[in-house]
């Protein structure tokens, strides 16, 4: 039997051969933390360690500022403090403050994620870089702060279930619908402490903002990573941002033709519909157009999962062709995932048509994924959401979201009640 | 050792948000003041009234959600004795053993407790007594029964530096 791919890069990380089951110790290629969390881990480390003690390696440290960006209150501002003091005396130089954006994007953009980096992070969407064929996971600060005393970390080698997706979306639908249906499908437990590997045509032939859609959710069903290689325009523009070095990790981790999966899912897009996950459970899936003409007082569109500028670029598409301008019932924010993608936007000459049809475009940043940030829902509102979570009170003590794709989310801005896309594509 | 304690019981699917709420991530760094808020989104009941040597039974899924370790201190802080659940979200259970709070999984005992029943947990010989009845658990794999009898990750990890 040959290996998976998660197996070979553990044997990677452990330096030795590794067998699903085993508990090994891990070399860590970035240990990473976010303004969310971040400033607990300096207070450990130093708490533990000394205020005199050094970090392993600076250069395999960084902090992102994201959740809460630009600062909100004083005592967020004081824990931004802590980090940014820490990696000066650290000389910890990737500090990405506040003008970048979401972490995990940030990082894949400056070329520091490779396929099989071991990358540890205070942010429970982490995986999400196993679009890129990353071992990326979400962690307490204690696993952040034993991190870096020593570079090593340890985990379980998981069993491997593999996902094969056939076929292509019709209009209106799109790769985060698909996520939705597996959510729906496979249940919040669905993919219990699993590494998943996503193949088949459709995978192949999607784009990273599609790869990081998909992968971004891994989490909501209880999974440890998932994995998509880099083939094509993706493993193109990862060797441009993170060098030569790429191709080879590829060649080296890919799973074996004989591996061993403890389940294979098939799943055809040919027929999928516009879907959302309705309140207040990421896996209570509906069609779009069961739950169609349900009022909402809020759209937001980004996040890790939908913040790029393909999942913005869409739902420029139904703006406009739905008339350009969104329903004054409706408050509408638009929150990219980083600046580059900002000014991406900026640069196509989106930003103009947003601003003109009534809606909110920010800064990049975490923005709704919590209740302490702006756009925060009051009781009793309904909310409509690309994020990746809709827990009852998790934007707002008493209030509902709906989780769904760009398309859907712009096209319920647009009509002011739940729409699918398709009624304005056509 | 053994335990016995009284029971707050709660369902599948219970998030981070609501055992720690995420507008406390920032502003609570005191582990005495992360115990007061412990649960509020869930039940003020136990917020209010959980003593020392309480136990939390759950569902599925227990602590699924944001990463954030507060959820697991704010517990361990109030002196919960252990977490029985049917099972435990990753993210959460990495963190009850990097901080050193006891948790079991046993579907079995779950379906058998009650909101309020009174129940003995023995770790050595890995029994839950529940309602007259005696329900089995596994010991924690070896690897993890290191990391807990040296107080968790961070001094396992400085013992083995000789650091400790």
């Amino acid at each position: 039997m040959g290996k998976t791919a998660i197996v070979k890069i553990m044997e990677r990380a452990a330096g030795k051969p590794v067998k699903v089951g085993d508990r090994v110790w891990c070399k860590i290629d970035w240990s990473t933390a976010r303004d969310f969390g971040g400033a607990n881990c300096v207070l450990q480390f130093e708490k533990e360690m000394g205020a005199d003690a050094k970090v392993w390696d600076p250069d395999k440290i960084a902090f992102t500022f994201d959740l809460q960006a630009p600062s909100h209150s004083e005592k967020v501002s004081t824990n931004q403090k802590i980090i940014r003091e820490f990696a000066k005396k650290q000389g910890i130089k990737r500090v990405f403050d506040i003008n970048n954006g979401i972490g995990q994007h940030v990082m894949l953009e400056a070329g520091m994620i490779k396929p099989g980096d071991v990358v540890l992070g205070t942010d429970s969407h982490m995986n999400l870089l196993g679009g890129v064929g990353a071992f990326a996971t979400g962690v307490g600060n204690s696993d952040i702060a034993a991190s870096w005393i020593n570079g090593t970390n340890w985990f379980r080698v998981p069993e491997t279930m593999k996902i094969e997706v056939t076929g292509k979306f019709q209009k209106g639908v799109c790769m985060r619908d698909l996520l939705t249906h597996i959510v729906g499908d496979l249940g919040a437990g669905g993919m219990d402490f699993l590494a998943v590997e996503f193949t088949g045509e459709t995978i192949d032939n999607s784009t990273l903002a599609d790869r990081i859609t998909l992968c971004s959710m891994v989490t909501e069903m209880s999974g440890k990573v998932p994995i998509i290689m880099p083939n094509g325009e993706v493993l193109k523009w990862l060797v441009e941002r993170a060098g030569p070095e790429v191709e080879n990790r590829v060649k080296e981790l890919s799973a074996d033709p004989d591996a061993e999966y403890c389940k294979v899912i098939k799943y055809d897009v040919t027929n999928l519909e516009p879907l959302a996950s309705c309140p207040d459970a990421p896996d209570n899936v509906k069609p779009v157009r069961e739950v169609a003409g349900t009022a909402v007082d809020q759209v937001h569109i980004g996040s890790c999962s939908n913040g790029r500028f393909e999942d913005i670029k869409a739902a420029y598409d139904v703006l406009i062709a739905g008339g350009g301008k969104v329903s004054p019932k409706v408050r509408t924010i638009i929150t990219p995932s980083t600046t580059e993608v900002q000014l991406a936007c900026a640069k196509a000459g989106m930003i103009e048509k947003f601003l003109e049809a009534g809606i909110v475009f920010t800064n990049p940043t975490c923005a709704l994924c919590t209740a302490e940030h702006y756009g925060a829902l009051p009781s009793g509102d309904v909310g409509c959401s690309t994020t990746n979570r809709n827990f009852i009170g998790k934007v707002g003590k008493g209030s509902h979201t709906y989780l769904m794709s760009p398309m859907s989310a712009m096209a319920t801005a647009v009509k002011g009640v739940i729409t699918d896309p398709r009624d304005i594509l056509g | 050792m053994s335990v016995k304690g009284k029971v707050w019981k709660y369902g599948d699917d219970v998030n981070t948000d609501v055992i720690f709420p995420g507008k406390y991530t920032y502003t609570i760094k005191e582990r005495a003041d992360m115990a007061k808020v412990a649960l509020e989104d869930l039940d003020m009941e136990f917020n209010k009234n959980a003593k020392p040597g309480d136990m939390i039974v759950g569902g599925k899924n227990w602590g699924c959600g944001s990463s954030r370790e507060q959820a697991v201190s704010c517990i361990k802080e109030r002196g919960i004795a252990v977490i029985i659940a049917k099972s435990f979200a990753r993210i959460y259970y990495r963190n009850c053993f990097n901080e050193g709070l006891p948790i079991i999984v046993c579907p079995e005992a779950v379906d058998a407790i009650n909101m309020g029943d009174e129940v003995e947990v023995d770790f050595e010989s890995g029994v839950i007594i529940a309602g007259g009845k005696e329900f089995k658990f596994p010991a924690y794999p070896e690897f993890v029964q290191g990391l807990i009898k040296d107080g968790g990750l961070i001094p396992h990890v400085k013992k083995s530096l000789g650091l400790a």
